[in-house]
């Protein structure tokens, strides 16, 4: 088998990087929501807007530790290549994370902030001409970061998927793939934290948004996904051998059952059996806890597994050396 | 005067080859590769089962190729390609991510823990800008390996491509290797 150059490391910042992106991108269109006049859901915009920033400032600290220097990471920000997909997604993830902490401060509440800026010496005047309120630019600044979300989350499809030595990457479909799966982590990670925040209760109209979108973004997904294999073992002999891994091969229990499975037909099922009721037959929608916490925190299993599938998979997939010669 | 065009390239005879790896140890020795790490191998290729049966070997390394995907993708500009068409890795700029190792479709290069920078194969760079041919070229007692440049109409490995047939490896992905195995 061919060597690990990239490892866990690798993939547990590729899915820290998703699940920024979409926890922005679904508080963001949260804020945006509104109901006669008032901001349909305010909780799960503050509660989004806090947690993004944070998993993807840890995985960018992750991936710079991975680095065989991590203390020329600098160097990523003397050079601009628009040709690698990393030199163009180090900027990108730079100011998506810039934005994200901006937008999680404008949504500090007011004791918060100073509280705060109280512990910064008084001395450094610089730092407490930020102590600002701007909270009024909500929605300008959430406006900006969606399209560095979106990016984001595309992103760490395209690092891999173009890299045109490894077949089991190269095709245009891991972006979206990877994009859909980030989106829909970042849905069902703001169901569970306000799942878990027993202080403010979650609300079923909350709940219910949260797995409304949750819903669409796993379709979206499985219509990225069911092409993918469709079109892979249709394809040339390089990438129905690559597609073999998942498909016979090491990675196929891993994929089917615990990918396809359990982190995203069952959450999706447990999602549908929710909705549906409200959805089609106009009952009341009663949002049960333990279903909510169940499937929000598969739905986050299988996005980690799933990088964790290609990253492993990916690497392994060669024009060459796959059993076959030549 | 104007300098002269040059694309360095090597030509392989594989048929000639007997597997004595004198290659391999000539290019560790000249360029300090670590133990467990190689910028050159002899693949093997086994057909058949006793007694009719037969091998192959076909020594490898940097395929040099005219557009490297390694270098396409690294993000700091450390991997960079001669106008000879050497391609080398700037050790200085090197931050060591590995996205060169994952893109290379020949898996030609190695993580260096000592420097936790990438290296490969230089074609021996040093010996060639003094006029010497490579290391593994030089060492080689069956001569299966023409150093030589393609630009030069009077090269031996001009001549060799000229008359003989030849392929290269995985031309499909589109990195236009320049390592020409002879049929």
């Amino acid at each position: 088998m061919h060597e690990v150059n990239w490892g866990l490391l690798i993939v547990v910042y590729l899915f820290l990087g998703g699940l920024s992106a979409g926890l922005f991108f679904a508080a963001g269109l949260a804020n945006y929501l509104e109901v006669d006049g008032k901001p349909a859901y305010p909780r799960i915009a503050r509660m989004g807007a806090l947690l993004a920033p944070w998993p993807v400032a840890i995985g960018s600290g992750l991936l710079i530790l991975d680095l065989g220097n991590w203390y020329r990471f600098y160097k990523l920000f003397t050079h601009f290549r628009w040709e690698s997909p990393m030199s163009i997604g180090s900027y990108l993830l730079t100011i998506f994370t810039v934005i994200a902490f901006v937008y999680a401060f404008s949504w500090l509440p007011e004791d918060w902030r100073q509280k705060l800026f109280s512990k910064v010496p008084p001395t450094w005047k610089l730092v407490h001409r930020l102590n600002v309120d701007i909270s009024a630019h909500r929605k300008t600044i959430a406006m900006v970061g969606f399209p560095f979300s979106i990016g984001v989350g595309i992103y760490t499809g395209v690092l891999l998927g173009a890299v045109s030595a490894r077949p089991f990457w190269n095709t245009n479909l891991v972006a979206q793939m990877f994009l859909f799966s980030a989106l829909s982590s970042g849905a069902a990670a703001l169901l569970l934290a306000m799942v878990l925040d027993k202080r403010n209760p979650i609300e079923a109209h909350e709940t219910k948004f949260l797995i409304t979108l949750d819903i669409v973004f796993i379709v979206l997904e499985l219509f990225i996904i069911l092409p993918y294999l469709i079109h892979g073992t249709l394809s040339v002999l390089a990438v129905k051998q690559a597609l073999w891994l998942i498909l016979g091969g090491p990675y196929t229990l891993v994929f089917w059952v615990f990918f396809m499975g359990l982190g995203l037909l069952v959450p999706l099922g447990i999602e549908v059996y929710e909705l549906a009721p409200s959805l089609l037959k106009g009952k009341p929608f009663h949002g049960d806890r333990n279903l909510a916490l169940a499937a929000s925190g598969l739905v986050i299993f299988g996005g980690f597994l799933l990088r964790y599938i290609f990253v492993y998979a990916g690497q392994a997939s060669s024009f060459h050396k796959m059993g076959m010669l030549h | 005067m104007a300098m002269k065009k040059r694309r360095y390239a090597l030509v392989i005879d594989s048929r000639k080859c007997i597997n004595c790896k004198a290659c391999v140890v000539a290019c560790k020795a000249e360029n300090d590769v670590p133990v467990g790490n190689f910028r050159n191998w002899i693949n093997e290729d086994r057909q058949g089962e006793y007694p009719k049966l037969r091998i192959d070997f076909e020594p490898e390394q940097c395929h040099h190729c005219e557009s490297p995907s390694c270098a396409r993708v690294c993000p700091t500009g450390a991997t960079w390609q001669r106008k000879d068409g050497i391609v080398l890795v700037n050790y200085d700029e090197c931050i060591g991510c590995r996205y060169c190792m994952i893109a290379c479709p020949y898996d030609a290069r190695y993580f260096h823990e000592e420097s936790g920078t990438v290296h490969k194969c230089t074609l021996c760079n040093h010996r060639v800008d003094r006029g010497d041919v490579p290391a593994c070229v030089e060492t080689c007692p069956s001569k299966v390996r023409i150093f030589g440049d393609l630009e030069d109409p009077a090269s031996r490995i001009h001549e060799l491509l000229a008359t003989r047939r030849y392929h290269v490896k995985e031309p499909q992905t589109g990195n236009g290797p320049q390592l020409y195995y002879l049929l």
